[in-house]
């Protein structure tokens, strides 16, 4: 078998973040989030990987990702160039699948127990496809699908006002190579997308088998600022602890905090977990950097009190402020206006920020 | 909708039909590859069929 991860799209719900990079890079506990979908692919026996890139940020995640060998996976490059669908983002992989099963898993997502009851279930049974689903209370908002008593799919809906149940297709599925055959009978949809839930849909009609796996435990698509800091927080309550870098005398470090061992906690600082603190930092001292917090690499803090952010890294902070629900870009400075006339805030900010002062 | 693609002989990255149309003549996406890809690789029935149906592989 092998795995598909989508990692196209342009991110513009992440604005300002994704003006800079491609979302699927943005740091959840430290970690780009795409690597979480590696892992849970890698965990479910699954190492010949196909990455379907856009246009937005491909030389970065080929930069960070590489051939796969640090994440010990084979990655393959698709481009996919335009953003025409996730079924044309399927279609482009029929050369790298090769006639073989495979998962495709969107690159934004987070799941908090893996796929591999997806897989496991998707290769005891003679189906089509395994779809993940997922119970959601707003289930007019998402794909749903109507499912009999053995588990079976008889039916998907795309946004429906009467929803057949409450189970929303969360973007992680398991095909046969029969799917291939259907994208290419697909129309475009009204936005000019070749849609994965026509495919699915189409699959039924043919007379196809197609299985579902609801998923315990969290998921989470990081696709909106708030979705990051979400599975931030889910992802640090989970986490095992290292706090291997250095704790200076007089610092205070209360609960789980993942500390890498190039960085420090200077005295006078207090950490309190779950957090976690990326290579090369400081944290210095009149820190306050409370739960639900991750400090990505070469950041440097200084008097803040910091709480359920993510600072994705080579951040400089040293107000006195409290910042709180943040999501801080790279390179971002964040100074004291303390002192200085007149009296104000004083901003440099791009476009499509959000600020709360 | 049928979807072709093309394979760099060098690094094995896949490139879509779409993505060597609009650039015609391109060098590979394949990180640090010196690879030339171009839409006139694609099989002759391939990029006719491409051309019948242009405005289903736009935007």
């Amino acid at each position: 078998m092998k795995g598909l991860i989508l990692a196209g799209g342009r991110g513009t719900r992440l604005r300002p973040i994704t003006h800079t990079g491609p979302k699927q890079l943005v740091p959840v506990a430290n970690k780009p989030v795409i690597e979480y979908a590696i892992e849970d692919l890698r965990e479910a026996g699954i190492t010949d990987i196909g990455l379907v890139l856009g246009n937005k940020g491909r030389e970065t995640i080929q930069e960070t990702l590489g051939d796969g060998g640090s994440l010990d996976v084979d990655i393959t490059y698709i481009i996919q160039g335009n953003p025409l669908g996730l079924s044309h983002a399927v279609g482009c992989a029929r050369d790298f699948v090769d006639g073989d099963d495979f998962v495709v898993y969107l690159g934004d997502n987070i799941l908090k127990q893996g796929i591999d009851e997806l897989v496991d279930g998707f290769r005891e049974r003679d189906v089509a496809a395994g779809i993940a689903l997922q119970p959601v209370e707003h289930p007019e908002q998402f794909g749903v699908a109507d499912v009999d008593e053995s588990g079976m799919i008889t039916r998907l809906v795309e946004k429906p006002d009467e929803p057949p149940s409450d189970l929303a297709l969360i973007g992680i599925y398991v095909f046969s190579p029969a799917v291939f055959d259907v994208i290419e009978d697909l129309d475009p949809s009204w936005r000019g997308e070749l849609e994965i839930t026509d495919a699915i849909q189409s699959l039924l009609e043919y007379g196809h088998d197609i299985d579902s796996h609801v998923v315990e435990g969290w998921w989470k698509d990081t696709g909106k600022p708030e979705d990051i800091l979400e599975a931030n927080r889910l992802v640090l309550d989970d986490q095992t602890s290292s706090t291997d870098g250095t704790v200076e005398v007089g610092a205070e470090i209360r609960g789980d905090v993942d500390l890498d061992e190039s960085s420090v906690i200077r005295n006078g600082a207090v950490v309190r977990g779950p957090a976690s603190i990326g290579p090369d930092s400081e944290i210095g001292p009149g820190t306050y950097v409370g739960p639900y917090t991750s400090v990505g690499s070469e950041t440097t803090i200084h008097g803040a009190h910091l709480e359920n952010s993510v600072i994705i890294g080579n951040a400089e902070i040293s107000t006195d402020e409290k910042i709180i629900d943040s999501l801080i870009g790279r390179g971002v400075a964040i100074g004291s206006a303390d002192g200085l006339l007149p009296d104000g805030h004083r901003l440099v900010i791009g476009e499509h920020s959000d600020v709360k002062l | 909708m049928k979807i072709f693609t093309l394979t760099c002989d060098r690094c094995g990255t896949i490139v879509a039909a779409n993505e060597l149309e609009q650039r015609r003549v391109m060098k590979c996406p394949g990180l640090n590859c010196q690879s030339v890809l171009q839409f006139e690789d694609l099989a002759a029935d391939e990029r006719e069929h491409f051309f019948e149906n242009r405005n289903e592989y736009s935007i």
